[in-house]
């Protein structure tokens, strides 16, 4: 096997990710989201907790087995609404980050090549299709990583320091958290990237591209409305059973994607 | 080992039909080639089956003497190729596309900002280099595609409509440096295009495609010698020939054909040395000869008589020749 090209692959990741920073019709939808579940989120449950610091959470747990609900209803009450949502609540939304991330960041490298028609010139360069397609993976892959990650910084920075007067001490990161972070987020970054290069093979458009992927963002969405509802309060085992399984599935579809990549098969859909 | 372009029943096939069918072709080292024909007759597929982007299902190439079907990435590394649309980022600088493309082909280190420098230049696009590309106009767009095209020095240049959207000027100045690259530098270079203006100053061959198939290929003037015979020329008598006049010109020996046009006759003789004989049995005849000039056929000619012929044979009417000349 030929070795990688790195020089070719990082000036390929170099150009998307210069040129992903150049459009806000990338940049803005790739940031609010996690604005909104990182920051203003955790902001306002903290802000919540601390003008009626007296909120039941027992009702919300009713339906959630003992053993699960038992570390927050140990806590004081005046804690327990912060600690339920930003603690347990936010980490399977959190995961709507990096699949969003690497989702719109994958169409625009792949199917917005296309619509660019910039396409046809990359594929009569030198560069060989592995190391285009692991140099389209890494241009969306770690920008969802770094966008989770520094979310995730923000995210301590803001639920902690806000929840500060009625906690008196740092909550999260917790364990969880930490399985989340570290394990899922990538897990998930990989799957919504291997989803849309399939996706991006049968569309045109970027836009197209995200149309059809959105359908991806579904599931999880529909987990997380389980999990605010007290239905699926994931433990730390099954958080890490969740991120093998979903590195599994996201590394056999990014498997096939890898084999159908090809210069053949890319130029017959410019 | 032959360093042009050689290719033997060369065929792709499409789910929607056949891309290219058996083309067999060769170019020699440092000529042009012009691909010729309609939308849809298979001359980008060409290029791409030249350049290794797509794989045959039949027959093979030797380009460089290189197959691009197995050895593409090796080849693509000593090629250029313009494509139609430039296939530049709107969102990046014309500089920062050229350093794209150059540490895509491995052009790294001082000497790299130079030669971007210098084609930026050449190419009238100094001026611009530091701003997007976004609101440039096509011909800013294509001179900075060739230059692209042209970063790494390549020995093959594959230019897939070149001058489409250019301004005169442009125009003018693209296909001067494209017949210097191949005159000059030695460059082998395969030019797609629907301008066959342009392709009769530039192309020592060419391949007359439609639908996928290799409808003709050859030198210009090889072509025109299996196309007709004798050599077309135009006498200026300062206007139309009289009866008289045709028949005295049709009476010397090498003549073949004599019509009338609106500034005198237009004859096909045997050689060029019929000329002078046509001339002094037209002044032996009184008649006033302004000029006797011969025209071969150029490319154009060749195209069309070529699309004539075949629109003939299959029973359709002639396509229009937008020069406004009888083919």
């Amino acid at each position: 096997m030929t070795r990688t090209d790195w020089t070719a692959v990082w000036g390929v990741v170099a150009k998307d990710l210069r040129a992903v920073v150049r459009s806000k019709s990338v940049v803005i939808p790739m940031l609010a989201v996690p604005v909104l579940l990182m920051v203003f989120l955790p902001g306002a449950i903290g802000l919540a907790a601390r003008a009626a610091p007296g909120v039941q959470v027992e009702r919300l747990l009713g339906d959630v087995p003992g053993d699960l609900a038992r570390p927050i209803l140990d806590l004081p009450v005046e804690e327990q609404l912060i600690v339920l949502v930003n603690g347990y609540l936010l980490a399977p939304l959190f995961l709507i980050v990096p699949l969003m991330v690497s989702a719109v960041l994958a169409a625009d490298a792949f199917a917005g090549e296309k619509e660019r028609k910039t396409l046809e010139s990359l594929l009569h360069s030198s560069i060989r299709d592995r190391d285009l397609f692991l140099a389209k993976f890494l241009s969306a892959f770690l920008p969802a990583l770094a966008v989770s990650w520094l979310g995730f910084l923000a995210f301590v920075i803001v639920a902690n320091g806000v929840a500060w007067p009625v906690m008196g001490r740092v909550f999260v990161p917790t364990r969880l958290w930490g399985v989340m972070i570290l394990w899922v987020a990538p897990a998930v970054a990989t799957l919504g990237l291997a989803v849309m290069v399939r996706v991006s093979a049968r569309t045109h458009t970027a836009q197209e591209a995200n149309q059809l992927g959105g359908a991806v963002i579904l599931p999880l969405i529909f987990l997380a409305v389980g999990q605010s509802t007290g239905l699926l309060l994931v433990t730390l085992p099954i958080a890490v059973g969740i991120g093998a399984v979903i590195w599994a599935v996201a590394l056999l579809l990014l498997r096939g994607g890898v084999k159908r990549f090809t210069r053949d098969a890319l130029v017959a859909q410019v | 080992m032959h360093d042009g372009i050689v290719t033997e029943g060369l065929t792709r096939l499409f789910p929607g039909g056949v891309g290219l069918a058996d083309l067999s072709l060769e170019v020699a080292s440092g000529e042009v080639l012009a691909l010729l024909g309609p939308n849809g007759a298979g001359k980008t597929t060409t290029v791409r089956l030249l350049n290794g982007v797509l794989r045959p299902d039949r027959g093979h190439a030797r380009v460089l003497g290189l197959d691009p079907a197995t050895h593409g990435d090796e080849l693509r590394r000593r090629t250029g190729v313009l494509t139609e649309h430039a296939g530049l980022d709107d969102r990046l600088t014309a500089r920062e596309n050229l350093h794209y493309a150059a540490r895509i082909r491995g052009i790294t280190g001082p000497a790299v900002e130079a030669r971007i420098g210098e084609l930026l230049d050449r190419f009238g696009m100094g001026e611009r280099a530091d701003q997007p590309v976004r609101g440039a106009s096509t011909g800013q767009r294509k001179r900075l595609g060739l230059a692209r095209s042209l970063l790494h020095d390549p020995e093959v240049l594959f230019l897939d409509e070149p001058t489409s959207g250019l301004d005169p000027t442009a125009t003018r100045d693209v296909v001067e440096l494209i017949g210097s690259l191949a005159t000059e530098h030695g460059r082998t270079i395969v030019l797609a295009t629907h301008f066959l203006g342009e392709a009769g100053r530039l192309a020592d061959r060419m391949a007359v495609l439609d639908r996928g198939e290799l409808v003709a290929y050859g030198r210009p003037a090889d072509l025109a010698d299996d196309l007709w015979d004798g050599l077309e020329a135009e006498v200026d008598l300062g206007a139309r020939a009289t009866t008289e006049q045709l028949d005295v010109v049709a009476s010397v020996i090498g003549v073949h054909t004599v019509e009338p046009s609106p500034a005198g006759a237009v004859l096909r003789v045997a050689g060029r040395d019929v000329l002078p004989h046509v001339v002094a049995r037209l002044v032996g005849a009184g008649a006033p000869v302004y000029a006797a000039v011969p025209r071969p056929p150029t490319l154009e000619d060749v195209y069309f008589e070529i699309e004539a012929r075949r629109a003939a044979s299959a029973g359709l009417p002639p396509a229009p020749d937008p020069r406004g000349v009888p083919t």
